[in-house]
């Protein structure tokens, strides 16, 4: 088997270049289906029978927790990835996916807790899932905190992706666990309204917000890990073209 | 796919719901905007820090030709 | 001997367990009723912080003197010396709070079904609690002040342990079959023997040579 193209793709160069011709389209794509599907969801999408206009912020929370509990096992599996065959750019993946997975899951548990209060009647329940969520963020913000703590970078990479790693393995026993420990406390006031089946006109927003959000993770991580390289990168032939070609290019407009 | 209320008024309030509603709209779309626009604003900082390196070396070659 | 060396050590975790086991009736209520029913939560809490305390010392002075680095590259096996260094930590911190905890028991008016079943949640599940600080101390051990963030990272990982260990003992005060939740707890414990030591010399490995 030919691994050149997994090689090639471990060069911050040829990431740098091919993202640039993917950021314009990639971008365009994520801002027409975050405002087809909000749109759609927020105006369009029938009221749920129980939950009344509340139930909306669905079509916010489902896909910021999916991303963030994708996030996290994308970040992983780059650390993974830089630890084994030890690749800069995987590490760079991997430093940039953290504080946005960070801020997704913030808002995971932001909107959950907004839709709870008209739902609930609380804003925050230590319901099973919400839990997990708040868990969730507590080992984003470990890994966040452990990279920035080392003053080596090397050092910091290594240690954060077998920080990341650990969680990794643990994210099955702690849900499991958690679980197990809400059926216990399980408060009978609190039932899930939640029907088994969503209706199609209730389901195809949220699956075209999924979609925004997965491209809009895509979007953000690829101009973040952009920005690492070239800080990363500064002192190579190739980024010093880039700059100056970019300064030269100032100049003549301005001039 | 109609538009499921009857005015704009209604589609703000959303039968009392609206400010949970509109909240988890503005602070989502908020945190989202954020994740974009820093790495635009940090991409341009970086690039010019770096042109100003260059610049530096470059007057640093040119003065060390002076003086030999 | 090797408590001798520091005692320090073993007595600082426990003052701590104790004392701040304390505050919770002067904060919360001395009403026997409303402690006895958080009792085994709080008794798990304290441990669990207890454990934390001391955690961040577990190769700091082995890194400091040279002699870890010596180990490393002495290329034996670093799995045992590992497990040897936790052990050391279980019998300094988690033994003694286990020990001590019928104690904590009594203050908090604990239902007398609840002791043994407490104890022996304590004793396996201080066991995971080293080890999983263990993996904690040596990601943080090259930096100056790891106490903190060694919180921050351990803290996530500690969340089955206190789940099941203080169901342990609410299980048998509530008159349930409290073997399951400690044979999780046991189950836990032989993974994380089994795992954490080799991550943990893999970790140190990789944060300490460069």
């Amino acid at each position: 088997m030919n691994w050149n193209w997994f090689y090639r793709m471990g060069s911050p160069k040829w990431f740098y270049y091919t993202t640039s011709r993917w950021l314009p389209w990639l971008g365009v794509m994520t801002l027409c289906l975050l405002v087809t599907g909000l749109v759609w969801g927020l105006a369009f999408a029938p009221e749920d029978a129980k939950q009344g206009n509340s139930f909306r912020i669905i079509y916010l929370h489902v896909p910021a927790s999916l991303l963030a509990l994708a996030g996290y096992f994308l970040m992983a599996a780059a650390g993974a990835i830089g630890l084994i065959w030890r690749m800069k750019l995987s590490f760079m993946v991997m430093k940039c996916a953290a504080p946005l997975g960070a801020v997704l899951t913030f808002l995971a548990l932001f909107t959950g807790a907004i839709w709870g209060k008209p739902t609930w009647g609380s804003y925050w329940v230590w319901d099973a899932r919400v839990t997990s969520m708040l868990i969730l963020l507590f080992l984003y913000l470990g890994v966040l905190a452990l990279q920035y703590a080392f003053q080596s970078q090397e050092v910091g990479n290594k240690a954060s992706a077998i920080l990341a790693l650990i969680g990794t393995v643990n994210i099955p026993i702690i849900y499991k666990s958690v679980d197990w420990w809400f059926t216990l406390h399980q408060p009978s006031t609190i039932k899930f309204t939640e029907a088994p089946s969503m209706h199609p006109d209730m389901f195809q927003p949220l699956l075209v917000m999924i979609l925004g959000f997965y491209c809009f993770y895509a979007l953000a991580l690829f101009m973040s890990v952009r920005v690492e390289i070239l800080h990363r990168e500064r002192k190579t032939a190739w980024v010093r073209d880039l700059v100056s070609q970019v300064a030269e290019e100032r100049v003549g407009v301005n001039s | 796919m109609i538009f499921q209320f009857e005015s704009l008024n209604q589609f703000v309030t959303m039968d009392g719901h609206g400010i949970y509603v509109w909240t988890a709209v503005i602070v989502s779309v908020l945190f989202l905007a954020v994740l974009v626009i820093n790495p635009l604003l940090r991409q341009k900082d970086v690039k010019v820090e770096i042109a100003k390196d260059q610049l530096r070396e470059k007057q640093r070659q040119v003065s060390n030709r002076e003086k030999t | 001997m090797l408590i001798n060396r520091r005692r320090g050590d073993v007595a600082s975790p426990l003052i701590f367990f104790i004392i701040a086991a304390t505050l919770i009736p002067l904060g919360v209520s001395p009403d026997p009723s409303v402690l006895s029913m958080i009792a085994p939560g709080i008794i798990w809490v304290m441990a669990l912080l207890a454990t934390l305390l001391s955690a961040d010392r577990l190769f700091d002075a082995d890194y400091n003197d040279g002699s870890l680095e010596q180990l490393l590259i002495s290329s034996q096996l670093l799995v045992m010396p590992v497990l040897g260094k936790i052990a050391a930590h279980w019998l300094t911190t988690g033994l003694p709070l286990t020990l001590v905890s019928p104690l904590l028991g009594l203050l908090f008016s604990l239902p007398s079904e609840g002791y043994t079943a407490m104890m022996a949640g304590l004793a396996i599940g201080t066991g995971c609690l080293s080890l999983l600080a263990a993996l904690g101390a040596a990601l943080t051990v090259s930096l100056q002040k790891g106490g903190l963030l060694l919180t921050l990272i351990v803290m996530p990982l500690y969340i089955p342990v206190i789940i099941f260990g203080s169901a342990t003992a609410q299980y048998s005060i509530d008159g349930l079959a409290w073997d399951v939740p400690l044979a999780i707890l046991a189950a836990m414990l032989t993974i994380a023997i089994a795992l954490c030591p080799i991550a943990i010399a893999g970790i140190l490995r990789l944060t300490t040579i460069n």
